[in-house]
């Protein structure tokens, strides 16, 4: 939770297990395999700087600037939201998950980055996991994984935005 | 702040819960006309990932009974029990387990622990502390704990988690009570002991 992590080696799996409210935001640039995954907790950081995955407005950013140090071009960029679950209407009795969907959703706005897939609100937990140059998927307690983006570069075709 | 809490401060919450969760557990044994025993509650101040890592394997499926509280410190109560636990208590109350009904009648055994607890613990320290609705829910146990927290932790970095184990004699049987009071509120818990925060 609050955790951030980026790879560029085919193979390696980023996983965060059991989100609940929290959301986790997958960033990846197909073409040169390089992923991250944020577990981003709460949808603002109202003057907190750290730690800066867990609030949706300051994981976004650092998230980008992860990636492009490790060699992903930004405009190539495309993100993938998984959880923002309700799973009670309890503590503040606010639906911290719907804000956090909506706070990453702004944020990725902002940075002009396109989400491709999401599986996100509901009831249920989410295990989010990217594996770098395979694919990124979700999976519900005792689930199967669903695929949600394919990252394998051979079958990477993408239509142009709007294309549709 | 939570992050400086001296380990006389957690012996003294510690304390809190060991007595509060006393009054929880003679409750449940006569709502279930069984034994009850107790372990010596954990009290533990933690960043908020630690602090789901310290409540169990996050992948575990468990039935999770959460309360908000109301009142002068906010904050919410959670109720772990494995399924097997769930289906337990259910048969106890002769209802069917993974049905509304038994859901129901956990929601219920979440309510009468957590008013048990809360009213000892508010005559205690005199902070008024009002249990809420109970929601039942069965998931993921780092889902179900992380979204609690997320709440009651908000914008802190720690989160303080007051945990009693009461087990049932001679069933397998484990719930775990937890009390998570909101970050801001545990100087209020604190100040009626003479412990209140030197540095608040």
């Amino acid at each position: 939770m609050g955790e951030l992590a980026v790879s560029g080696t085919v193979g390696d799996e980023l996983v965060a297990i059991g989100l609940g409210s929290c959301i986790g935001l997958a960033l990846v640039d197909r073409a040169s395999n390089v992923a991250g995954l944020a577990h981003v907790v709460l949808p603002e950081s109202q003057g907190k700087t750290e730690p800066k995955a867990k609030f949706a407005d300051l994981a976004v950013p650092d998230l980008i600037a992860r990636l492009e140090a490790a060699g992903a071009v930004r405009r190539r960029l495309e993100a993938v939201l998984i959880g923002g679950a309700r799973m009670f209407a309890v503590g503040a009795s606010l639906d911290i998950g719907a804000r956090n969907s909506e706070a990453v959703r702004d944020a990725l706005t902002a940075q002009g980055i396109k989400i491709q897939a999401e599986e996100v609100g509901g009831n249920r937990g989410r295990t989010a996991r990217v594996i770098v140059g395979s694919e990124i998927s979700s999976q519900l307690a005792g689930g199967p994984r669903t695929s949600l983006m394919s990252l394998n570069g051979a079958l990477g075709v993408r239509t142009p935005a709007g294309a549709a | 702040m939570t992050g400086r809490l001296t380990d006389m401060q957690l012996d003294a919450l510690r304390e809190l819960a060991n007595i509060s969760s006393g009054t929880a557990a003679t409750s449940l044994s006569q709502m279930l006309g069984r034994d009850v025993d107790l372990n010596v509650p954990k009290a533990f101040a933690l960043p908020l990932a630690d602090a789901v890592d310290a409540a169990g394997d996050p992948t575990e499926e468990v039935t999770g009974i959460a309360l908000a509280v109301e009142g002068n410190v906010p904050g919410a109560v959670l109720l772990l029990v494995p399924p097997a636990g769930a289906a337990t208590l259910c048969g106890l109350l002769g209802v069917e387990p993974g049905t509304e009904v038994g859901d129901s009648a956990l929601g219920e055994i979440g309510n009468i622990l957590g008013a048990a607890y809360l009213m000892a613990l508010s005559s205690m320290t005199g902070v008024e502390m009002l249990p809420g609705t109970p929601q039942v829910i069965t998931d993921m146990l780092g889902a179900i704990v992380a979204s609690v927290l997320a709440g009651a932790v908000g914008h802190g970095d720690i989160a303080l988690v007051l945990d009693s184990e009461l087990d049932i004699t001679g069933e397998p049987c484990a719930i775990s009570f937890m009390l998570l009071p909101d970050a801001d509120g545990v100087n209020d818990l604190l100040a009626p002991l003479g412990l209140a925060e030197a540095n608040a």
